[in-house]
């Protein structure tokens, strides 16, 4: 009998760590002892390099691009301890419509059963988060991932991509899509990032899930080809990350986001963008007062 | 009625769709427009899009208007789901080369519809390859949601001129030679025998015509010559009239808006004088044409006068004028049912869609059919608002007759009205080469008309109709 796996879906702005952070919590899941899949959303297709010893498979649209019917089951490769790893892929930069290529990836995993039939504990999305169509809010709507965490950090371009999700989260949560569990933060380091962000969550009533600072470690694992879990497991950084596991695995109630509108959040980052002036020029001040 | 009409040159951006649903509605997508292209002699679409898109326009725009037919051989690209995700351009790329192995013509309309507009095929710059080598092929951006086949019309129309017609050597002006935009082609299930018709008349004042679309224009021949001709006849409310703006700028030529197709021999007369005088022709030829022509046609309006005044209470000639066309027809058949046999204007029913802009024009050409008497025409694209209208119109004393669609049978039915078939979609009617315009066209609307009246009192009464 197999069961129904626990669907997850992480969202943010480009570049901002989603399959570095994705990536490491499914290498601590199966550390755990869970069996998983991650399945990368971006037409970049590099969500799951680091599970591969830095090497890039071939995604479900490539092998599309090839024939018309495809098996899913040639998309899915083993990775980091067994972790199940699929690419969507997309088109070219500049060409055709990757929304719908991540329509057609999910919707052929879904169809073809690959999920049960590979009997999982977790399914962890890791989906470029401007959701600028439809294609991509296509794990949040109903029957794909239930929970939704948005990786962030506190600069204003990562908390506007946060917050468009919301909205979309906010539609679709009254037909039976997926609700929010919460904000990563990601590469906060300092007090100030940290108020900023935690002022956000508080603004939209969102619990923060983690900290995860920003750190060489991650790096040098990057550079290796390689999760933190993996290339430094006795780290820090390593403990950061498998807490965020736990309490991804642990999460059971999600709610419907209450994003702020988009004057309020013009409004809001206004009004952040004026205390760091009066910050820094404080500091200055401080500054020549000493000399 | 200085109304001055206000169409911009992008056709496509002036495109509004109705809100809300809509029922029955009477024209086709942007794409359509390949059917424009089919009425061009030697030139063959090459379409850019769904499965079914080509071949459900074409046949809903030729089988249900008449049983027209058609030379139906389009390529299509047949784009599908790994298209949309990756672009299908290169789809594209193979089916032009194909078809240019394959199938042979003076000239290749590339029309691209939804699916490349949404994802944004950048099809411009590859047909834009093939030009450089020497091709005859343009691209019209057909997207069928961006417009009806009205607009797409204009788009392909101005996609050969600019991309086709301007790449020809230049050509020596000739004084006598007249481009005309009028009837959309297929759309209008008279449109063969009617531009046949144009001509004729045309010519009969001593004019050369460039037709340009169907049986009675000699293909791309007559599109090269565009540049030459001196005046653009817009014949029409205004479909055309932005295509002949352009050309006015391109080819310093003057356009001729002429917004009601003539039917019959007044109105025939005074738009020959009036294109004759627009191009300077000898009154005296023009007059003599005109007379030729009233000499037959009022020899048969004579004999007619008989049945038309002699039977009408046998037959209940009717006295009030019901239309659900397209402007152009609607303007035409209600200039004169009301003009010239003398029926009263009931609902006139404008049904496809035109441009925001030019609607004030519109209505103003529905003034003074007959001296003092206007008709207020509703724009309405929904068939069952359209009879609904109808249906509330009050009438007393009133026998009214329709002018419309098959789909206007119910309607005319409920208000025991006879139905003349004139615009789309016509399916109780197999059109060949008839025409309802100028001076042989009106004798067969009268035919028509009064066979339809005819029949109607029959049946109702089979046995009281013996004289
Ligand atoms: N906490 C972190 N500490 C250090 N570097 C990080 C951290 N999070 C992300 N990065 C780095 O940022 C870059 C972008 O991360 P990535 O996970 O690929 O972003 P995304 O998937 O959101 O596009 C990578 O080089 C990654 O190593
Ligand atoms: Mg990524």
């Amino acid at each position: 009998m197999s069961r129904k796996p626990k669907q997850i879906a992480i969202y943010g702005k480009g570049g901002i760590g989603k399959s570095t952070t994705t990536s490491n919590i499914s290498a601590a899941l199966v550390e755990a002892g869970y069996k998983v899949m991650q399945f990368g959303c971006d037409p970049k297709a590099d969500s799951t390099t680091t599970l591969r010893g830095g090497e890039y498979i071939p995604s479900v649209l490539d092998l599309l691009a090839e024939k018309r019917r495809v098996d899913a089951r040639e998309a899915v490769f083993k990775g980091f301890g067994g972790i199940y790893c699929v690419e969507a892929g997309g088109p070219a930069p500049g060409v055709g419509c990757a929304g719908r290529g991540i329509i057609t990836a999910v919707e052929l995993l879904k169809q073809q059963r690959i999920f049960e039939d590979l009997d999982l504990d977790y399914v962890i999305y890791d989906v470029l988060g401007d959701v600028v169509c439809g294609g991509f809010a296509v794990p949040v709507r109903e029957g794909i991932a239930e929970h939704v965490f948005t990786v962030s950090s506190a600069d204003f371009m990562a908390i506007y991509a946060a917050n468009n999700l919301f909205r979309g989260i906010e539609k679709f949560s009254s037909s039976g899509g997926a609700l929010l569990g919460g904000i990563i933060a990601n590469s906060i380091n300092t007090d100030f990032q940290r108020d900023i962000i935690e002022d956000f969550a508080k603004r939209t009533s969102t619990p923060i899930v983690q900290y995860v600072p920003r750190s060489l470690t991650v790096t040098q694992a990057e550079l290796s080809g390689k999760t933190t879990i993996e290339a430094a497991p006795q780290s820090e950084q390593a403990d950061v990350y498998r807490a965020l596991a736990r309490h991804i695995a642990e999460h059971e109630t999600s709610k419907v986001p209450t994003p702020l509108s988009q004057v309020e959040l013009r409004e809001w980052s206004a009004s952040w963008a004026e205390h760091i002036v009066r910050m820094e020029r404080a500091d200055r001040e401080r500054a020549r007062a000493v000399a | 009625m200085n109304v001055v009409s206000q169409i911009s040159t992008d056709t496509s951006s002036s495109f509004a769709a109705q809100p809300g649903p809509i029922e029955q509605v009477r024209y086709a997508c942007a794409l359509g427009a390949l059917t424009s292209v089919i009425a061009v002699e030697g030139a063959i679409p090459i379409t850019h899009c769904g499965p079914g898109c080509a071949s459900k326009q074409f046949h809903a725009l030729s089988g249900i208007s008449g049983y027209q037919g058609g030379e139906f051989h389009v390529p299509s690209t047949n784009i599908g789901n790994k298209e949309v995700i990756f672009g299908g351009a290169d789809r594209l790329d193979e089916l032009i080369t194909s078809t240019l192995k394959v199938m042979e013509a003076e000239l290749y309309v590339v029309q691209s519809g939804c699916i490349p507009g949404l994802v944004g095929d950048d099809v411009e710059n590859l047909v834009k390859g093939y030009q450089r080598r020497g091709v005859p092929i343009v691209f019209a951006e057909t997207l069928g949601y961006r417009g009806t086949n009205f607009t797409g019309h204009e788009t392909v129309v101005k996609a050969i001129i600019e991309q086709y017609v301007a790449k020809q050597p230049a050509v020596p002006k000739r004084t006598g030679l007249v481009n005309v935009w009028a009837l959309l082609p297929y759309q209008n299930p008279f449109w063969r025998g009617d531009l046949t018709e144009i001509r004729r008349i045309l010519e009969g004042i001593g004019l050369e015509v460039n037709i340009l679309f169907g049986p009675a224009s000699e293909g791309l021949s007559e599109w090269r010559a565009i540049p030459s001709a001196a005046v653009n006849l817009v014949l029409g409310p205004w479909l055309g009239l932005s295509i002949a703006r352009d050309l006015e700028a391109a080819y310093d030529q003057t356009t001729l808006h002429i917004p009601a197709l003539p039917v019959g021999a007044r109105a025939t007369a005074a738009f020959l004088r009036k294109v004759g005088d627009h191009a300077g022709l000898d009154r005296r030829k023009v007059d003599a044409f005109i007379a030729r022509e009233e000499k037959t046609y009022y020899h048969y309006l004579r004999d007619f006068a008989q049945f038309y005044a002699g039977c009408t209470s046998q037959y209940r000639l009717p006295s009030e004028v019901n239309i659900v066309a397209d402007s152009a027809y609607a303007l035409a058949v209600a200039k004169f049912l009301v003009g010239d046999l003398g029926l009263n204007p009931g609902v006139v029913v404008i049904t496809e869609n035109p441009p925001e802009s030019e609607r004030a024009a519109i209505r103003a050409a529905f003034r003074d059919l007959a001296p003092g008497i206007d008709a207020d025409p509703l724009f309405e694209s929904d068939g069952h608002k359209a009879h609904a209208a109808i249906r509330a119109h009050p009438r007393v004393g009133e026998l009214p007759i329709v002018f419309g669609s098959t789909w206007e049978t119910g309607i005319a039915g409920e208000i025991d009205a006879p139905l003349v078939e004139i615009s789309y979609p016509v399916t109780d009617e197999v059109v060949l080469s008839r025409s309802y315009i100028g001076y042989r066209g009106a004798l067969q609307l009268i035919e028509r008309t009064y066979t339809t009246v005819v029949r109607q009192s029959t049946e109702e009464n089979p046995e009281g109709t013996a004289l």
